[in-house]
């Protein structure tokens, strides 16, 4: 499904004129088949943020492949990355990212009005997802108005609701109480069973690392373990 | 994004922030307003002055004069009317005699016109009451006719009396002299008063004539003929005065061109009214580009507004571009959002622009009139303001177009915002 190849980054740091150039990604290659939960695991600053941004589609490898579905996504204009992210990926973010303006409601069809696509089908649509994720009393509340919990499933619900093969999750667990986190840690495995997703989670946390079919695990911009597979 | 999706996130973000948003638009309407009114008084001059000019129905005015080269224009009447862009062609004949009239007692010197009423009710020969002459002895007389007719006075210091009765239905004597002799020739021709012309458009102008019929003019040339043995070598009973009137003020030029082509002395004032419109034109430029300025200064504010609105903005753009949203698309709602703002600050200041001219229009020559001191001014038609649609138009684009290009910078600025730094911002 992924195949990352040979990645290559670094970012340019200190005062105009005097810069210098720090790797952060340094030849990474792994592949991610279709249908698995794979976890990206790694201390702050080991360059797993990085990797997902670069997977995203959000910055520019300095070398190295990507391709999603038989497609180069690496080569894509930012023009042609955002279509390919609205269509094949959804995202979950530590911070949720809703839009405080929105309600729960208007957040899960926000992608979908961005797809161009009719009122009466989009309602249709999140009320289904709605319902699924446990939402179906909340989707009238704003962010505010919404526990951590509560939002994260908001996240979770935007982002399944345009039926992506991939979603990315960046420390989907990471701004939540462990009972919470085991909450929503179960719905992305029930999601990844029914639906078929495939799942790319990048974490600190060994145990939200655990839930996951392979995990990569990195540091100083390598991948110092990769693929181990736990038992499905 | 459909659509209406995207009128309504503009929709729902201006309501977010009502009051930077109406101030804003207030700004770009004063600023608009002030451009349509401050043009509208060029514009109300212009119209104005033009108005007088062709009040006095000479803008259309071709005078044609015979020439050494040219024929007689008198007998070229039926040739003007046929050439292109003429609508009338009068011949105002005059006599070179004495002239003197009688209104039971009172006496008066009136000049006769001979003319065409036909063609003189296409150029606007206006009456101010009865009708055109029917019979030969018909005539219409001007308006200051019973003005200039007196009451024989018997003392040097008596004050003058003149006839104010009524003209229509009067019947008066008209009798014609000899200039080099003084004499009076004792023919007496009776005229029926059935019309009065309408006030001519000045004040100070005067119209005392007798306009009469064509026919009248050889019984006259008759009587003068029996008096007068012999005439001067270049005596001259009948001076023809030619007129050509073009249908357009346009083809006023054109027109005139062609006549003196045929050798004709012509003579119009549409070039001197040419003048007078590029005189305009430069000033009316000059008042827009003086209100633009206006308009540049409310576009600081539309600027500030939304760059504002994209740096409030920047973690839910940066939410969107995560998502998928086309940067084009994101650029697209802000330059929507800064053309709306120009668009209702346009509709309300046009809106606006109109009532106040309507009002100066209405308050300004009352307040003109008190300063000078006089009841009205002068009897001219003053026009402070006008806003032609024109002028709506320019103003709507210049407007229009400062807003979106004071909204194009922030929304460039929205497209380039940095997802990953956009979704690091704190709540």
């Amino acid at each position: 499904m992924i195949h990352v190849r040979n990645l290559h980054h670094s970012f340019s740091i200190g005062k105009k004129g005097k810069e210098k150039q720090v790797p952060v990604l340094k030849g990474i290659s792994f592949d991610i088949a279709a249908g698995e939960i794979v976890s990206i695991v790694g201390r702050s600053g080991s360059g797993k943020s990085t990797l997902l941004h670069i997977m995203a589609g959000f910055l520019k490898p300095d070398s190295g492949d990507i391709r999603v579905a038989d497609v180069t996504t690496s080569a894509f204009s930012e023009v042609e990355s955002a279509k390919f992210r609205l269509d094949h990926y959804g995202f979950v973010f530590q911070n949720f990212q809703l839009m405080p303006g929105l309600t729960a409601f208007e957040n899960v069809e926000l992608p979908l009005v961005l797809k161009g696509i009719g009122k009466k089908e989009r309602q249709q649509k999140v009320q289904g997802i709605m319902d699924n994720v446990g939402l179906k009393d909340v989707q009238d509340h704003y962010p505010n108005e919404l526990s951590g919990g509560q939002q994260q499933r908001v996240s979770i619900a935007r982002a399944l609701i345009t039926d992506p093969p991939v979603i990315f999750a960046d420390e989907p667990t990471g701004s939540l109480d462990s009972e919470t986190e085991q909450d929503v840690l179960l719905l992305i495995q029930s999601l990844n069973k029914s639906r078929g997703i495939t799942f790319v989670i990048i974490t600190h946390d060994d145990e939200v690392a655990h839930t996951a079919d392979r995990i990569y695990r990195m540091h100083d911009g390598e991948l110092v373990e990769g693929g181990v597979t736990r038992a499905i | 994004m459909q659509f209406k999706d995207q009128v309504d996130f503009i929709r729902r973000h201006i309501k977010k922030n009502k009051l930077r948003v109406f101030m804003t638009v207030l700004a770009a309407t004063m600023g608009t307003a002030f451009l349509i009114v401050l043009a509208s008084v060029g514009f109300g001059l212009h119209e104005t002055l033009r108005d007088e000019v062709q009040s006095n129905r000479i803008i259309t005015e071709i005078q044609v004069h015979a020439s050494d080269e040219s024929k007689e224009p008198s007998e070229q009447v039926g040739a003007f009317k046929e050439m292109a862009h003429v609508k009338a062609v009068v011949n105002r004949q005059r006599i070179n005699a004495i002239q003197h009239s009688r209104l039971g007692e009172y006496t008066g010197s009136h000049e006769i016109v001979v003319t065409d009423f036909t063609e003189e009710a296409r150029v606007g020969f206006a009456l101010k009451e009865g009708r055109l002459p029917e019979k030969a002895n018909e005539v219409v007389v001007g308006s200051d006719f019973g003005a200039s007719m007196y009451l024989e006075m018997e003392n040097e210091n008596d004050e003058f009396v003149t006839y104010d009765g009524d003209l229509i239905g009067q019947q008066f004597i008209y009798q014609i002299g000899d200039y080099q002799t003084g004499n009076v020739f004792d023919e007496e021709i009776p005229f029926t008063i059935v019309g009065v012309g309408e006030y001519p458009a000045k004040d100070w102008q005067q119209d005392r004539s007798i306009y009469a019929d064509r026919a009248m003019l050889v019984k006259m040339e008759e009587i003068y003929d029996a008096h007068i043995e012999e005439k001067q070598e270049d005596f001259k009973f009948i001076y023809n005065n030619v007129t050509v009137y073009a249908d357009k003020v346009e083809n006023v030029s054109t027109l005139a061109n062609e006549l003196k082509e045929e050798g004709y002395w012509v003579y119009s004032i549409a070039d001197e009214l040419k003048q007078m419109d590029v005189f305009f034109l430069a000033l009316k430029a000059g008042l827009i580009f003086v209100g633009t300025i206006a308009i540049l200064i409310a576009s600081i504010g539309i600027f500030n507004t939304m760059t504002m609105a994209v740096t409030e903005r920047t973690r839910e753009i940066g939410v969107m571009k995560a998502i998928g949203a086309n940067p084009k698309l994101i650029q697209r709602l802000f330059l929507m959002e800064s053309a709306w703002i120009g668009i209702v600050g346009t509709l309300l200041a046009v809106a606006i622009s109109y009532a106040v001219s309507t009002v100066a229009n209405y308050l300004l020559p009352i307040i003109v009139a008190a300063a000078l001191g006089e009841e009205d001014l002068g009897g001219m038609n003053v026009t402070f303001s006008v806003i032609p649609w024109q002028l709506v138009l320019i103003a709507s684009a210049i407007s229009i177009g400062v807003a979106m290009i004071s909204g194009w910078r922030p929304a460039r600025k929205a497209t380039k915002i940095d997802v990953i730094n956009a979704l690091r911002q704190e709540l």
